[in-house]
């Protein structure tokens, strides 16, 4: 029987040390799907993907990748970006390319056209001659991204793909990522950068000190926290918005404000307190951000 | 084949390398004057020596004076200048009767210093001379002469003035007995031992000292280049897992693969660069009109070749493999460097031996250290160099060290596997056992 999911992770555990780094984990992902693991440092999220590309080994329950057990064969048809990257530093671009495509299981010419593909892509084809060591960190970033998708995998693990790049930079893995999924790739990232994650994930995995604490389709997540937020662009002093008693949380960014209201029938006397006060350039009533769901959630937790 | 992937890659980044390139040139151009050398240090000559000779006896000095200025020996190696003392006659009476003293005690085996007049031992030490040949006035009847110098080291001097003295005594005796001088002189004539080894192609001229010479020099070209490429391996293995390209590496391909394709890659590497000075050298050592030292091409036979090549290969696994073992246990250099000390001094061992070696290539001790295959690349090559073993013996000693070094290769990937994706603090012995059994 062929799984419907591409990536199956049941009841993982892993300790270090006598400290439990992933608790009881699992997920599914189907094929096709863009899912963002989310969580902020330490929560568990690379020692999770290490454990799905057999890095370590889990202490106890299973993982299946395209409905198998992890085996060599498998890896053929896996991307992976680790956390930390790196390269070698004396090796040309090209060669780069040309020795993980071919650990791939990439035929040379295969290589060439995909490679020089992708180094268009990646505006890095000046550079095909060039010394790693010769490149910028955001160009070597690149490099390595292209050497995470250059075999077509039918599955792509990104750890923190995001993370060192220039917002240009991360449109277009961005850009990428989503293209991937057209081809009907399945795509599972890491972030902690919750505001990237959420404008192009389908399905969310929040985990915290090793737990998951949501996970489900983003607009599922979203519709269960309501429309209680309302987002406003200011200018003033606005300290007094916490003291409300209708608001139950804010976030103030100094120019914006994401404030969480116990009604949302109370937006138009939210608007006229503020009004009296500072400045308002925009006023909007908005789904809530990945960011204070996961607040929320991690609260919750410590509440407990 | 992934493993040809990876061994292309090791192949290729040392072989591109500056340093690779530097030292495949650099290596043959210092053998070179290694063997050049020591011809051009005999026709340049050596520093200039004066020696004072205090004869007691009367009967040295003025023969010995004239010895020198005959000798060729002299002129050629040792370039000794002698001075007749101007010391007072007190002076000698001092220094003739501590030497009776010092006989006298040593004669009823008391403890006794050796000592010499002020006078003699400023000169020494302010380097107005270089020595002082003391001779007593008994000579004749105890054959003991003295000579006191900063440097006493310097053998063929010290040859020198005892053969001299031993000549001259016999001539004095000989015409005491009133035979013609120059019968004396034919008699006493030196005697040349010239040496000549015994192999299976044909008997040739060779010299212990150039063999042995010639065998350390080779020992210690097959040590320098297996401990480079055993850093080397150990350096690469440290920089993948410091920046983490270890992590893609497993992610493509299984950690066998990428210990052993390392390990042939960089294998291969330094095999290239051996080849090249070995057909370098055939090339070089061709031209007889060089003028090299028939006993140097002697010593270098092709069959020597061949032996350097397979006790390469085999030092070359063998250590290699426990490098990149330590290479994956830590994660700095430095770290690096305290596990690396043990397996370099395992390599030393044999340089100690070595001198048993050469003295006595088959007595059984050096058989049996050469058979321990951690030994056998350096000690059994040793022994092929300088004799000729047995070839059960070196059959057997191949035979044992690529046997181990199966067998540390099985024990290395074990651990290699586990310990290239461990972070953080160095493990324990304990630790590293516990990977081994890892399944």
């Amino acid at each position: 029987m062929i799984s419907d999911y591409v990536l199956e992770l049941n009841g993982l555990v892993k300790d270090f040390n006598g400290k439990r780094a992933v608790d009881d984990f699992s997920l599914k992902s189907k094929r096709g799907e863009i899912l963002g693991l989310l969580g902020p440092n330490g929560a568990g999220k690379t020692t999770t993907i290490r454990m799905i590309m057999n890095i370590i080994a889990p202490d106890s329950g299973t993982i299946k990748i395209l409905g198998e057990n992890f085996s060599e064969k498998l890896k053929e048809r896996i991307g992976y970006l680790p956390e930390e990257r790196g390269l070698y530093r004396k090796m040309k671009v090209f060669e780069t390319l040309h020795f993980f495509g071919e650990l791939k299981g990439m035929k040379s010419d295969e290589i060439k056209a995909k490679g020089q593909e992708y180094l268009k892509k990646f505006d890095l084809e000046n550079y095909s001659d060039k010394k790693v060591e010769e490149l910028s960190k955001g160009m070597a970033q690149k490099l390595q991204f292209i050497t995470t998708i250059i075999h077509s995998p039918d599955l792509l693990i990104l750890d923190e793909p995001f993370a060192g790049l220039d917002p240009m930079n991360i449109e277009l893995v961005k850009d990428i990522i989503l293209e991937k999924r057209r081809e009907g790739i399945t795509v599972i990232f890491s972030t902690h950068l919750m505001a990237y994650a959420e404008k192009i994930v389908d399905n969310v995995v929040m985990i915290n000190q090793g737990k998951k604490v949501i996970d489900g389709n983003l607009f599922d997540v979203k519709s269960e926290f309501g429309t209680k937020f309302v987002n406003v662009n200011y200018e003033g002093d606005s300290t007094f918005v916490a003291s409300l008693d209708y608001v139950e949380n804010v976030r103030d960014y100094g120019n914006e404000m994401e404030i969480e209201l116990k009604d949302i029938n109370r937006k138009d006397v939210l608007l006229k307190d503020l009004v009296s006060k500072v400045s308002v350039n925009s006023f909007q009533v908005t789904e809530p951000s990945l960011n204070n769901i996961f607040i929320r959630k991690v609260n919750e937790g410590e509440a407990k | 084949m992934k493993v040809w992937t990876i061994i292309k890659k090791e192949y290729k980044q040392i072989v591109k390398k500056k340093s690779f390139i530097i030292s495949t040139i650099l290596t043959p151009v210092m053998m070179a004057g290694f063997i050049f050398l020591p011809m051009l240090l005999t026709k340049v000559g050596r520093e200039e020596k004066t020696i004072i000779i205090e004869d007691y006896s009367g009967i040295v000095l003025k023969p010995f004076e004239e010895k020198n200025k005959a000798s060729k020996e002299v002129k050629m190696v040792l370039k000794l200048k002698f001075e007749r003392t101007f010391a007072a006659i007190e002076n000698k009476e001092k220094q003739n009767k501590l030497i009776k003293e010092y006989e006298q005690k040593r004669a009823a085996k008391q403890d006794a210093q050796f000592q010499l007049i002020p006078e003699y031992r400023k000169k020494i030490l302010d380097k107005t001379i270089d020595g002082l040949i003391l001779i007593p006035e008994d000579v004749k009847e105890t054959r003991q002469v003295y000579f006191c110098a900063l440097n006493i080291s310097d053998f063929g001097t010290n040859k020198y003035i005892s053969s001299t003295i031993q000549k001259i005594l016999s001539e004095k005796i000989l015409t005491d007995q009133n035979i013609d001088l120059k019968v004396v002189e034919e008699a006493i004539r030196d005697v040349r031992l010239g040496t000549f080894k015994v192999k299976k192609e044909g008997t040739t001229r060779a010299s212990s000292g150039m063999e042995y010479m010639m065998s350390i020099f080779m020992l210690t070209i097959l040590f320098t280049i297996i401990m480079a490429y055993g850093q080397l391996i150990m350096r690469g293995v440290i920089e993948e897992k410091n920046n983490r390209i270890v992590e893609v590496l497993i992610s493509s391909t299984r950690a066998q693969t990428l210990f052993y394709g390392k390990i042939i890659g960089i294998g291969l590497a330094g095999l290239t660069q051996v080849g090249i000075w070995i057909l370098l050298a055939v090339a070089f050592m061709r031209r007889a009109s060089l003028g090299i030292d028939t006993r140097i091409l002697n010593f270098l036979t092709p069959e020597l070749a061949i032996y350097f090549i397979i006790f390469f290969i085999i030092g070359y696994f063998m250590f290699s493999i426990m490098f990149s073992i330590v290479g994956a246990s830590v994660n700095t250099d430095q770290e690096a460097q305290q596990f690396a000390a043990p397996i370099t001094y395992l390599m030393l061992i044999p340089f100690i031996i070595g001198i048993m070696v050469t003295q006595n290539p088959n007595t059984l001790v050096v058989i049996i250290a050469s058979l321990f295959p951690l030994f056998t690349p350096t000690l059994m090559f040793m022994r092929v160099s300088v004799a000729v073993p047995a070839f059960s013996q070196i059959a057997l000693s191949i035979v044992l060290s690529i046997l181990f070094t199966m067998f540390l290769a099985w024990l290395g990937a074990k651990i290699f596997r586990v310990g290239i994706l461990m972070y953080g603090k160095r493990p324990t012995v304990n630790e590293i056992i516990k990977w081994i059994r890892y399944k």
